[in-house]
């Protein structure tokens, strides 16, 4: 497919070529938004996995899940609007590359996917928690919600890394 | 002294054997990530809530009691995976400053989150009280924080700057 013309507009702007690095001054662009990048995925998946985790059963077992939720959700979601940020301004810097290549495409499939997982839980078993807040083993459905999450952001994580090593 | 080891250690059979695995330093590096982010994450949990930032959820002493555990277990993947990437590219590691400055950092950061722990179990009721946490809970966090802050931005900008002294 065809890389959309924004995407080739957006890679001609100055700020995408400040991001590369063409430009005098932002030689350190890339890296500096790159270690922001990691920073703020690594607040997402870590908390994320913590989630995850006790949803399965396998962790703090003795907290309830809407207590853990309420704890942790909130940095997740700041953190994800960084990460969003960031990659955003890595992306436009090289869009034509990303666009047509095949990690940043599995990649971009897996947060589609988590998102979709995310969407059926909430909407989900997630609305009856009261119901199951300390139960253990928690439902199949929060099982298996919590399963797929961990699988999807490692495999998120793995494809992101592996763009670096082809473009 | 640090380059000659460094070819030494690129010269032996295991490290090229390991060269040639072409997935094998991708594959490490992204399992480095995501034990690194087990770590940090947890870390900075303990150190908010240490702070006093962050709503409701579980005392500080509870949350290090579940998550200091899985800080050791993600430090043992980052050990093992780190020393797979150093194998595979001494070079790279060795004559970067910033990848000993890092070494150095995780230790006392570390020796640090032990002492921690341990005082925090100890002294729990006082230690989860706003009211009666000693200064030293909040200078550690703000230490801890900047610590692992800057092991994360060592660790990638390795990657950049190890040419410049190659």
């Amino acid at each position: 497919m065809a890389t959309p013309g924004i995407l080739l507009a957006l890679q001609d702007t100055t700020l995408a070529a400040f991001i590369r690095g063409d430009v005098p001054g932002g030689e350190w662009a890339f890296p500096i938004i790159e270690t922001v990048h990691v920073l703020a995925l690594a607040t997402v998946y870590g908390t994320v996995a913590m989630v995850d985790l006790r949803m399965l059963g396998l962790v703090s077992r003795e907290a309830r899940v809407s207590k853990l939720t309420g704890e942790l959700l909130p940095w997740t979601w700041t953190a994800f609007a960084i990460a969003v940020i960031s990659g955003t301004l890595m992306y436009v810097s090289k869009s034509d590359t990303y666009w047509n290549n095949p990690q940043a495409q599995a990649k971009f499939i897996c947060m589609a996917l988590a998102g979709v997982n995310m969407f059926v839980y909430h909407f989900g078993v997630h609305r009856r928690v009261a119901e199951w807040d300390t139960a253990l083993p928690p439902p199949f459905a929060a099982r298996m919600a919590g399963g797929l999450s961990i699988l999807l952001w490692t495999a998120i994580v793995f494809f992101g890394r592996w763009i670096g090593f082809t473009t | 002294m640090f380059r000659a080891t460094a070819e030494q250690i690129a010269a032996s059979g295991l490290s090229h054997r390991l060269q040639e695995v072409p997935w094998l330093v991708p594959a490490s590096q992204s399992t480095h990530i995501v034990a690194l982010s087990v770590l940090f994450a947890s870390a900075m949990l303990i150190n908010l809530r240490l702070l006093g930032v962050g709503i409701g959820g579980r005392t500080a002493s509870q949350l290090a009691q579940t998550l200091v555990p899985w800080m050791w277990r993600a430090l043992i993947v980052l050990l093992f995976t780190g020393a797979l990437q150093t194998l595979i590219e001494p070079v790279r590691q060795f004559v970067t400053p910033i990848f000993w400055g890092k070494m150095v950092l995780v230790v006392l950061l570390a020796l640090l989150t032990r002492w921690v722990a341990r005082t925090l179990r100890d002294n729990a009721a006082q230690w989860d009280d706003a009211a009666t946490r000693p200064a030293v809970a909040r200078v550690f966090a703000l230490v801890s924080t900047l610590g692992w802050v800057t092991v994360i931005a060592f660790g990638r900008f390795i990657g950049y700057v190890w040419s410049y002294y190659a």
